[in-house]
């Protein structure tokens, strides 16, 4: 009578760390450890007597304050904060709205940051983390098969987000909502001919967009690049090097600290998107396979959480995590190899800034959240 | 907010049935995201395996060529020091305002990079360097320079404008300002075509110098003529070489290695800087007064002569020194300093109506010795026995010069005359020479060509014996050796252009035109005044000595004395020297009723007892419808001769009253020990260097920026 037994201490007991996920954890906390380290390595400059830590010190703190937050989300029970589902969705909305006014700044093309004191906030990384909760929310209410009707819904619901970022723009950004959006509807039940037409939709309206003015130069050659890869220009330079600085790796790497083209920087962005190159020269393809194992063991951990959540909705907030983690890993780590284009995204727990830190850290609070209440109903 | 619907499912977890539902569906759902997951996680490690396995050894080869760079220092070129020492072509640092090749190219566009021209146009110009913007990006996209050069702009500017830019680093991306070493010439455009000009090594000189052990690349200067050509290889130091590796925005991360520029070794000439001063000036001088002076041959109108061009060298006759060698028109070194000469003004230099001021007549130029010959031949009759006791003539021996000389048993052109028909009385070896009489050369060559126990081209064989028709061997490039003519020449001259040289045949007449300097004999000017150094010495042809030492500017003391070297001998015993001399003697100063000295005018006041003087004028035809060259060679003091002059000037008439009035005047100080310092001499031609005095040129007053950050 073990079922019994068990039902009996989980009706006794609020909380429990019975599903505490290890591996998860410790996963987690190594990517952030070796992204802290990668991150030291591509910004403390040349000098060997005065180490920039400016980067590192920042970092640092962001990863405290992600660890704390990842702890207060896991207590709370995720199923008790559906409440929140919709205003939380429509604060981020507004947020969203709010940094295309003036109140935001613009750094790199994109109006995309709110400056507070020395910190820039990106609202759009924490938004991520709202959508999954919330459209996680509206489709868990569906059963388990979306309606056409549903499907356009949960369609709206991520638009709204969407078209606010794509303003800004921030084509990167506004990828990973679609397709954490895609995944989630996709485990929630989205009817394959439904699938079919939006991804017909999809590139029907890709050309049209790619014609008209609705977005910059840049992004647009970014967008054909796909297709016919340029040969001149400074997105191939990026590329290149980044290519450059993995393949003088080697098997082993040059040894922490010292890869000549992470030193020189010759890699752009290098401390963020392109943090992959940093490991892959410092540490070669011996601790990038490790890097991206450990990685595969957090998504695993993730994937995991969805397929024993104990509801639909638990399902689909470790589906939307999973495809966040993964779709960014891919795009940013692929990108640095050259088997996608340069579409700048942070690469999760391993790129500098706060605001993707403290976004990721919530995201696996949530997992944890999840996986941890895989077995007790929601309490009366 | 959960609607009540989907509470009951989860509330009623154990009714399983609907629970399943969404569990089932998702399950398959989230395997094939899980696969596609495995799928991307494989893809990126196999592509990392090719990189980092497969190619890694040439993307690695990539990073190093990324980051390493070996920079050249330049070395300072050796020094060019006069006789006595004096700075004749020195090294100057100067600011040289470069811009980063990489920059140009990776950072900023077509528009970036003419702004940028621009930007630095206005600025040179305001600076007080007229500057084009067009200019400066013709030399941004010249290809001599690599990806990672830094390409040198605009040399010589001031330190207060190096400030300027550094403090604007950002409106001037890439730009930086370096010292380099450029020429500095503290005598101007003196003895220009002695040393010669560097410019920037061109393809074909940088392909013959590959893997030469002093390395050149494309951005380096070279000897391009003179001294600084034919002692490339000595004057040019050994490059520095710095292995560094710097990052994106050329910072220097670390220094590999390093090895310090070696100067290159200073070459000490020949040239006394003073007497090359008094030779250019009274060259250029006595072109002028020709240019002034009417062209008697121009009959019915008065025509003056062109004058265009001259050469003179000064030997010293006891040793084979070129103490001075002058050429007109001459060019200024100074325009090829830094940066080069502009192609427009190369292009003015080297067309027709400029009279090649880039050529060393001196070497480069051939002449046809005309009367100058004359002591030659006299030596060729004398050698010979033609002219003694049992030949045609004794030396006292007179013989009439009507003015005319036809020859006998003779075909075509039989009738030779002297200049006008000009009848000389009753001539000997001395007075032939003293006034140049052709006939009686006419009489000797006849007499080569039909007396037995005689040679026809005796007179050939004599002008190679002194020099002619072979280089001097002097450390001077692109000497033209000359022609001495002779049967075979002139044959083969037919036989390639029969139109242009319809004769085939060596003719009695040619044997007579060369005794007198003139037909196809041609000689440079250097190769003239060496031959005569053989009578002023008593026999011996030097090879001309241009470097008397070269220094190792580490070391300091001379590493290389380049001592006299004899050419070769000349049997000149006193009874075939004396006529000849005592006749060149006669030609500075013999006045009597019958006779005057073709140069006695031009020599009239000169201190003759205390410093003896012999010369011989010169009067070449010249073909072509062009003036005669006027030509003069003296030596003195007489009989140990130092000093020995030729002077040559084209199209400027009579060697008595156009080239022996030059050579008097270089002598006369030297007589008179009032030689004048050359930089007076500078001063009268003005000469000086601007660029020594220029005043640094102010930049934009009161410019808050410019001391607000010091680097």
């Amino acid at each position: 009578m073990l079922k019994n037994a068990r039902d009996v201490r989980k009706t006794r007991v609020p909380f429990t760390l019975t599903h505490f996920d290890v591996p998860l954890l410790l996963s987690t906390a190594a990517l952030s450890l070796l992204g802290l380290a990668a991150i030291f390595s591509a910004t403390r400059g040349i000098d060997p007597e005065e180490f920039n830590r400016f980067y590192l010190n920042r970092q640092a703190l962001f990863l405290i304050v992600g660890a704390l937050l990842l702890g207060a989300v896991a207590v709370v029970d995720y199923r008790k904060l559906r409440l929140a589902a919709w205003p939380i969705y429509l604060i981020s909305a507004a947020v969203l709205g709010l940094v295309l006014t003036p109140l935001g700044s613009e750094r790199n093309g994109s109006q995309a940051w709110f400056v507070v004191g020395d910190y820039q906030i990106q609202p759009s990384e924490m938004a991520k983390v709202v959508l999954i909760f919330s459209l996680g929310h509206f489709l868990a209410r569906c059963g388990g098969v979306l309606s056409l009707r549903q499907f356009l819904t949960a369609l709206a619901i991520t638009a709204v987000p969407v078209v606010l970022i794509a303003f800004q723009p921030d084509l990167g950004t506004a990828l990973v909502y679609a397709v954490v959006s895609l995944g989630m509807m996709i485990v929630a039940g989205a009817q394959l001919r439904h699938v079919a037409v939006l991804a017909v939709a999809g590139i029907t309206s890709l050309g049209i967009v790619l014609n008209s003015n609705l977005i910059r130069e840049y992004q647009r050659q970014r967008l054909v690049s796909i297709i016919d890869p340029p040969r001149t220009g400074i997105d191939v330079f990026n590329v290149e090097q980044s290519q450059i600085a993995i393949g003088n790796g080697g098997l082993t790497g040059l040894g922490y600290g010292q890869g000549t083209q992470t030193r020189s920087g010759l890699v752009p962005a290098q401390e963020t998107d392109f943090i992959f190159t940093v490991i892959g020269e410092d540490l070669g393809f011996v601790g990038s396979a490790v890097a991206l194992a450990v990685l595969g063991l957090l998504i695993w951990r993730t994937w995991k959480t969805a397929r024993v959540a104990g509801d639909l909705f638990g399902c689909l907030i470790a589906t939307g995590v999973f495809c966040m983690i993964l779709y960014q890993s891919f795009q940013a780590a692929g990108m640095s190899v050259g088997i996608m284009p340069v579409i700048g995204v942070p690469m999760p727990l391993l790129s500098y800034g706060g605001s993707s830190a403290l976004s990721v850290f919530l995201a696996i609070g949530l997992v944890f959240n999840v996986s941890l209440r895989r077995d007790r109903p929601l309490d009366a | 907010m959960s609607s009540a619907g989907e509470t009951a499912r989860n509330s009623g977890g154990q009714s399983s049935g609907k629970r399943l539902d969404w569990r089932s569906s998702s399950a398959l759902r989230l395997s094939s995201l899980g696969i596609v997951a495995v799928g991307l996680l494989a893809a990126l490690l196999v592509r990392l395996w090719y990189l980092q396995v497969v190619t890694s050894d040439e993307l690695a080869a990539e990073a190093v060529g990324n980051i390493i760079r070996t920079v050249y220092e330049p070395s300072p070129r050796g020094r060019i020091y006069d006789t006595k020492g004096r700075e004749l072509v020195g090294n100057r640092v100067v600011n040289v305002v470069t811009v980063d090749a990489f920059v140009l190219r990776d950072q900023l566009g077509a528009s970036g990079r003419k702004k940028l021209a621009l930007d630095l146009a206005r600025q040179f110009s305001r600076s007080g360097v007229l500057t084009k913007a067009a200019a400066l990006e013709e030399e941004m996209a010249n290809p001599a320079y690599g990806p990672f050069d830094s390409i040198p702009l605009a040399y010589g500017v001031s330190d207060s404008f190096k400030v300027f830019l550094a403090e604007r680093n950002e409106e001037f991306p890439g730009i930086e300002v370096v010292q380099r070493t450029v020429r500095v010439y503290p005598y101007g455009s003196l003895a220009s075509h002695v040393l010669g000009y560097i410019d920037t090594i061109n393809s074909e000189e940088l392909e013959a110098r590959r893997d030469h052990r002093k390395f050149y690349s494309a951005v380096d200067v070279i000897g391009k003529s003179g001294i600084e050509l034919s002692f490339e290889e000595i004057l040019r130091g050994v490059p520095g070489e710095r292995r560094i590796e710097v990052n994106n925005v050329g910072d220097v991360v670390q220094e590999l290695d390093y090895s310090p520029p070696e100067p290159g070794t200073d070459v000490q000439l020949t040239i006394d800087i003073d007497l090359q001063a008094v030779l250019e000036e009274e060259l250029k001088r006595g072109l002028l007064e020709a240019r002034e002076r009417q062209d008697e041959a121009v009959e019915d109108k008065f025509v003056t002569f062109n004058a265009p061009a001259g050469v003179g060298v000064i030997l010293n006759p006891q040793n084979g020194d070129i103490l001075a060698m002058a050429s007109y028109p001459a060019y200024d070194p100074r325009e090829f300093i830094g940066g080069g000469i502009s192609e427009a003004r190369f292009r003015s230099l080297i067309a027709p109506e400029a009279h090649a001021p880039l050529h060393n007549r001196a070497i480069q130029g051939i002449y046809s010795p005309g009367s100058t010959m004359k002591p030659l031949t006299s030596y060729a009759a004398l050698s010979t026995g033609l002219i003694g006791p049992n030949g045609f003539l004794r030396v006292e021996q007179t013989t009439p010069d009507l003015g005319y000389h036809v020859l006998g048993d003779c075909t075509g052109r039989c009738e030779f005359t002297n200049p006008d028909r000009a009848p000389n009385g009753d001539v000997d070896l001395r007075a032939a020479i003293t006034v140049s009489s052709d006939v009686y050369y006419y009489k000797l060559a006849e007499q080569f060509s039909v007396r037995k126990g005689f040679e026809e081209d005796q007179v050939q064989q004599t002008a190679r014996q002194f020099g002619f028709g072979k280089s001097t061997g002097v450390a001077l490039p692109y000497e033209n050796p000359g022609i001495v003519p002779d049967s075979e020449i002139k044959r083969a001259r037919h036989e390639a252009n029969p139109e242009a040289f319809p004769d085939p045949e060596w003719r009695a007449g040619d044997t007579l035109n060369t005794a007198i300097g003139q037909g196809d004999l041609a000689v440079n000017p250097l190769q003239l005044a060496n031959a005569f150094t053989a009578l002023a010495n008593g026999g011996t042809i030097y090879l001309p000595n241009i470097a008397r030492a070269s220094h190792d500017p580490v070391r300091g003391e001379p590493s290389n004395v380049i001592g006299s070297r004899i050419s070769s001998c000349v049997y000149l015993p006193s009874d075939i020297s004396d006529p000849i001399a005592d006749g060149m003697m006669g030609v500075t100063t013999l006045r009597t009723n019958e006779r005057i000295g073709t140069a006695q005018e031009a020599f009239e006041g000169f201190p003759h007892e205390t410093w003896p003087v012999a010369g011989k004028t010169g009067t070449v035809e010249v073909s072509g419808g062009k003036s005669d060259t006027a030509v003069f060679v003296g030596y003195g003091p007489v009989p140990r001769a130092e000093y020995l002059v030729a002077v040559l000037l084209e199209e400027s008439g009579f060697g008595g009253s156009a080239a022996a009035p030059v050579v008097r005047r270089v002598l006369e100080p030297l007589a008179r020990g009032t030689l004048p310092e050359a930089e007076i001499v500078m001063e009268r031609l003005d000469l000086a260097d601007p660029l020594l005095e220029a005043p640094e040129p102010a930049i934009c007053p009161g410019d808050p920026g410019l001391l607000r950050r010091t680097r």
